[in-house]
């Protein structure tokens, strides 16, 4: 993991973390640095300190301390030198870098007026490092199929953070712009256009406007682009069959969705929200929900053994009166979902799948 | 036969001394004008372009001639190899390496090493204001080097020779 983000780190930072065991590295999610104060590595979930002698360790206390020196170091290569091209990326807090690793940056910030026009005296870094794992929506595509259509129903894939949501969509883009709709009824139906608006430069991790991860050969990206205007954009010229989008959340993204939604289009796209009725406490995706912009409704955890997934259909999800009560418990919300499995058609799936998870 | 041969090689010599030296009188405003089209360049690909820096040098090099040029293609160059450098060190490594191919001297040094210092770490504004800030003081040298050319560049060239005619001169 290590090997991917490595040239964007200052020398002194980078022998410290070189010391680490194999083990350790293969695990690395984050690097957490901060001006003055231990270095703090995210592995799995987990959180440990950094010894300048190659240990991990779980107390702060005797951990390397990177200088300010070595911030600066810093911020000047994952800015290729240039701050003054990144005025966007620091009024959002995150710096996107070749690759799809996301930066983000803390420190004290430059108001303009009242909102934030950027961010100075950095002193926090967040690198988090961007995994392609292809063959990750092997499991779940075949479930999400139109037969009427030979395409993909529109879904909502619903997680909190860190739990494999960009990767998926990822390869979700990746399988329907190749056609490969796994082993089943999908089995010999066409590749569709795909349109992917990645707003934060995750999905795609373009480098000048050219995809650097193996994202289809029918899929368009609208790179760093407003996920509302992307996706009209998109509609207008691009013709695409399936659109992609990640982290959806503002009005505008519901107005687009619904456009592109009742326009033919499939919509792919995730937001953040526990489960299902944590999603309909949000006004933006309740209201996607109930007018049937989305038809699927995915749930995903990470596990230690793999990527856990829920398939509910989104009628029943807003139909549901369980759905509906945002105080009901969330155990018994769920479980109520899973018993109507039985009585409905099938509005419910779940699967364990392994092997896509590193 | 040799002395006649002697004296002809004192003229010769005497008189590409003196070209030689007037050609660097004549080269350092050229230069200086040039530095300071390099420089205007890299305000467009800053103000309008947001090239990246390491960009926008790699790209100047290609539209000024040679030892100008090499300046900027030294700057980028040493960011891009890995040994660690930040992009002062690696501006002031090539001002220092490459100043040497080139005719002009200490005062516009210190204003290319002054800008180093600022380019890349601020926003827009900033970095404008600092390039804007260069483009004047490399102006003040090229109007000095344009006066030391007319009162020095005519006089190395007929010095040349004179001093190579007294000496074939005195031998005689």
């Amino acid at each position: 993991m290590l090997n991917r983000v490595v040239h964007l780190l200052p020398l002194e930072l980078k022998a410290v973390l070189e010391k680490l065991p194999e083990t350790a590295l293969a695990q690395l999610e984050e690097i957490r640095i901060r001006e003055g104060r231990p270095l703090e590595l995210g592995l799995r979930g987990q959180s440990r300190f950094a010894g300048t002698d190659g240990t991990l360790r779980m107390a702060a206390d005797g951990a390397y301390k990177p200088t300010g020196d070595i911030c600066r170091k810093l911020l000047e290569r994952i800015t290729n030198y240039s701050l003054y091209a990144m005025e966007e990326e620091l009024k959002r807090g995150f710096i996107t870098v070749a690759g799809g690793h996301r930066i983000g940056l803390a420190g004290r910030t430059v108001l303009d007026s009242g909102s934030v026009r950027g961010i100075r005296d950095i002193g926090a870094f967040n690198i988090r490092i961007a995994r392609e794992v292809i063959g990750s929506a092997n499991h779940l595509l075949p479930k999400l199929l139109d037969r009427s259509r030979k395409s993909i129903h529109s879904t909502l894939i619903l997680a909190p953070p860190q739990q494999g949501k960009t990767t998926l969509v990822r390869d979700l883009a990746r399988s329907i712009s190749y056609g490969l709709w796994g082993q089943g009824e999908g089995a010999g139906w066409q590749g569709r256009k795909v349109g992917v608006v990645d707003e934060r430069s995750e999905i795609a991790a373009c480098v000048r406007g050219i995809p650097t991860f193996d994202i289809g050969p029918r899929t368009d990206v609208m790179d760093a682009c407003p996920k509302a205007e992307g996706i009209m954009m998109l509609l207008r010229s691009m013709s695409p069959e399936v659109i992609v989008a990640d982290e959806i959340g503002r009005d505008e993204d519901g107005e687009a969705i619904r456009e592109a939604s009742h326009a033919g289009v499939s919509v792919i796209a995730t937001a953040h929200a526990y489960d299902v009725q944590d999603a309909l406490g949000r006004p933006v995706l309740r209201r996607l929900l109930e007018d049937g912009s989305f038809q699927q409704i995915v749930e995903l955890r990470r596990t230690t053994s793999g990527f856990m997934h829920r398939i509910i259909s989104a009628e029943s999800a807003v139909r549901s009166p369980a759905a509906r009560e945002p105080t009901a418990a969330l155990t018994a919300a769920a479980t109520s979902t899973f018993r109507r499995s039985g009585a409905d058609p099938a509005p419910v799936e779940s699967g364990l799948q392994r092997g896509g998870a590193t | 036969m040799i002395k006649l041969l002697g004296a002809v090689l004192i003229l010769f010599a005497g008189t590409l001394i003196g070209f030689q030296q007037a050609a660097r009188f004549a080269a350092r405003p050229r230069q200086l004008r040039q530095l300071a089209h390099a420089l205007q360049r890299l305000e467009t690909e800053i103000g309008y372009g947001h090239t990246p820096l390491p960009e926008a040098l790699g790209r100047i090099a290609t539209v000024v001639p040679s030892p100008i040029a090499d300046l900027f293609l030294l700057a980028a160059e040493g960011v891009a190899h890995d040994d660690g450098l930040s992009f002062r060190e690696s501006w002031e490594q090539a001002m220092r390496q490459g100043w040497e191919a080139t005719a002009m001297r200490a005062g516009e040094q210190a204003v290319m090493l002054r800008l180093g210092s600022a380019l890349g770490i601020s926003d827009k504004d900033d970095q404008l204001k600092h390039l804007k800030l260069a483009l004047l003081q490399l102006k003040a040298e090229e109007d000095a080097a344009k006066e030391d050319q007319g009162r020095y560049e005519k006089m190395w060239k007929s010095l040349g020779v004179l001093i190579a005619v007294l000496v074939v001169i005195l031998m005689v």
